[in-house]
Parts: C-alpha cells; sequence; structure tokens
C-alpha cells in the first residue's frame, strides 16, 4: 500500500496504491479523497451526479483510478507517481462559464487572517475582483 | 475607491495569486476590504487570469460586467499603458452609480489551452513539493510548468521568489523582454497592447 496525495480543493491523502503510474484506491476512500462518491448513477457530490456510464473506464479491477474519476469530472489532471500526488484541477465547466457565458464562478479562499470567505458571500454588490501579488 | 463607493453597494475583492502571507500583509496595510490568500493559484484556473494586476468587475447577480484587465493601482507604468489609475476608477464609477460600462467591456476572454493549464497544475505540484521540503521535485515541476506557459507571469514570474530568485531582478527583465517582443499576450484586456 502506498499514500496518495491529492492536491483537489484541499490536500487529502488517501491510501492506495500505485500500478503502472495509475494511482489506484478502494471505491470507498473516494469521498474522503476528492468529496465525490461513485454510486449507479455516477459519480455524486450532494445532489450533483456526473454520469459516467457503468464506471468500468473507472475501475482497474475491485479500485478505482484516481486520476479517471478526475478527468470524468471534467477537471484538468496531473499525476506523478514518484511523488506520490494526483493534482485535481478546477472544473473546466467553471472557467467555460466565466469565459463563455460571462458567469463569475464562485471561489473560496482564506484572508490574512485565515477565515475562509467566499465571492458569493458578497452577492448583492458590485464587486471588484483584483488578482494582485507581492511577486 | 473602495470606501468611496461603499456605500453605493459596491466592494473591492482583493485575492493575492502569492502564498508569502506576510509581504501580502505588508501590500495591504490598511486596507478595508477583503484581501484574500490564493497560494494554489485557483482564481487563475477559474478565470483564465495570466498576469497580476488582473481586474474583474462583477455584478450584483454573479454576471461578468467586464472581464479580464490589466489594471494598475498605481501610475507607475502609465508612461507605457497611456492608463491612469484614475481612468480606471472613474469608469468604475460610473458602472458602480450608472450603471455604465466601457466600449471594452464586452471584450473576449481567450480561455487557457491545454498548456496552459497543465502548467497551472504543475506550478501547484511545484509549490506543493517545496513546502514540504522536495526541492529537486518542486524544481522538476517548476521547469515543467516554465516550459509549457513561458510567457505566463503567474507561471514563472510566480515560481522566481520560491525558487530564491529576485522576481524584480535580471530574470525577470529578461521574461519581460521576452513578453514584449511576443506582443504581451495577456488573457483579457491589455492597456500595454492597448497603446502599442
Amino acid at each position: 500500500m502506498a499514500t496518495i496525495t491529492v492536491l483537489g480543493d484541499e490536500v487529502t491523502t488517501a491510501s492506495g496504491e500505485w500500478a503502472g503510474g495509475r494511482p489506484l484506491i478502494e471505491p470507498d476512500h473516494l469521498p474522503a479523497a476528492i468529496g465525490w462518491t461513485l454510486k449507479p448513477e455516477g459519480l455524486c457530490r450532494g445532489d450533483q451526479c456526473v454520469l459516467v456510464g457503468d464506471g468500468s473506464a473507472l475501475r482497474v479491477k475491485d479500485k478505482l483510478d484516481l486520476a479517471a474519476v478526475v478527468g470524468a469530472l471534467d477537471c484538468p489532471a496531473l499525476v506523478d507517481a514518484d511523488a506520490g500526488v494526483v493534482v485535481m484541477g478546477q472544473p473546466n465547466a467553471a472557467r467555460r462559464t466565466a469565459v463563455r457565458e460571462r458567469l463569475a464562478p464562485d471561489f473560496t479562499l482564506a484572508d490574512l487572517d485565515g477565515v475562509s470567505r467566499s465571492l458569493s458571500d458578497f452577492a448583492g454588490k458590485k464587486r471588484l475582483l483584483v488578482a494582485f501579488s507581492s511577486w | 475607491m473602495h470606501e468611496e463607493l461603499a456605500e453605493d453597494g459596491f466592494t473591492v475583492i482583493a485575492v493575492a495569486i502569492d502564498e508569502a502571507v506576510e509581504s501580502v500583509r505588508a501590500l495591504a496595510e490598511n486596507t478595508t476590504y477583503p484581501v484574500l490568500m490564493d497560494p494554489d493559484h485557483i482564481l487563475t484556473e477559474l478565470y483564465a487570469i495570466s498576469n497580476v494586476p488582473s481586474v474583474v468587475w462583477i455584478d450584483g447577480q454573479g454576471r461578468i460586467a467586464r472581464p479580464n484587465a490589466n489594471e494598475f493601482g498605481s501610475d507607475m507604468f502609465s508612461e507605457y499603458t497611456g492608463r491612469t489609475r484614475e481612468g480606471h476608477f472613474d469608469q468604475v464609477r460610473a458602472w458602480v452609480r450608472h450603471g455604465v460600462v466601457p466600449d471594452d467591456a464586452d471584450s473576449e476572454v481567450a480561455d487557457l489551452d491545454d498548456d496552459e493549464l497543465a502548467a497551472r497544475l504543475h506550478f501547484r505540484l511545484a509549490a506543493h513539493l517545496r513546502r514540504i521540503g522536495d526541492e529537486d521535485g518542486a524544481a522538476a515541476h517548476f521547469d515543467a510548468a516554465a516550459r509549457l506557459a513561458p510567457l505566463d507571469f503567474t507561471v514563472v514570474r510566480a515560481a522566481m521568489p520560491l525558487r530564491g530568485g529576485d522576481p524584480f531582478g535580471e530574470e525577470f527583465f529578461a521574461l519581460l523582454a521576452q513578453y514584449q517582443a511576443a506582443g504581451s499576450p495577456f488573457h483579457g484586456i491589455n492597456p500595454l497592447r492597448r497603446a502599442g
């Protein structure tokens, strides 16, 4: 067994194994790893489900290929087996909504005091979102 | 501007594409609006942001009233951009108070391509590996990110301080020269190009 680190909305770890460079975990460990559950109706989180057929494309024997699951959720994925890490990017649909339909994707980040704040906390106000940096 | 327009149902939300909390805190001194930290560059994925500063105007219903634009909070670069801080602020005031948006508000923002997306994931992995002390792994992924998106400041310049470099030094000026030679590519409205 190996520890697989997932860099998603949070950093999580799951016990699993690497097989031919593919990160495999028990289906039971999926919710803790990425917040989604594989159900007969698809990959689900809360009341949202993504259809994945019979899910066979995600499986290697009785395990789930985590990178395939991330891909099925239409999120970009990067795998580094040496580092034991799977990176799960933001959903492609959210970005496309921004550039094509001009709807602002919500996000949640910590402020300088470590308090989580979301764009949607300020709904109803006109917002000037400023991306800046110290570099 | 945040204080001036607060009564009009307006707020600034500043997001630092950065992990240097103390440096950001110093920049954000005396601000009364939220300042958020984005060490994993989530915002650059969600909004296809490729350089800072990038500002996005978002209305009360969550629609983008004016997309990514390279607008500065100071006049340090006005000579190059032909654009002043006050010029942008006047447009924001007109939008907040009268709902008027400038002609460039319907500009399109190019989506990130596969390389630019992959570069963001490599950057994020590099930053993670650096935080856990794997300098070699970090270097390999910072390099991979820079190969995929060599003119993206949120990828290449943001990595400079994390790699022990100087984001205001020689390597920055080399990047800037390459960037300008390539026509200052920017995801959104770029005054540098507008002026050119």
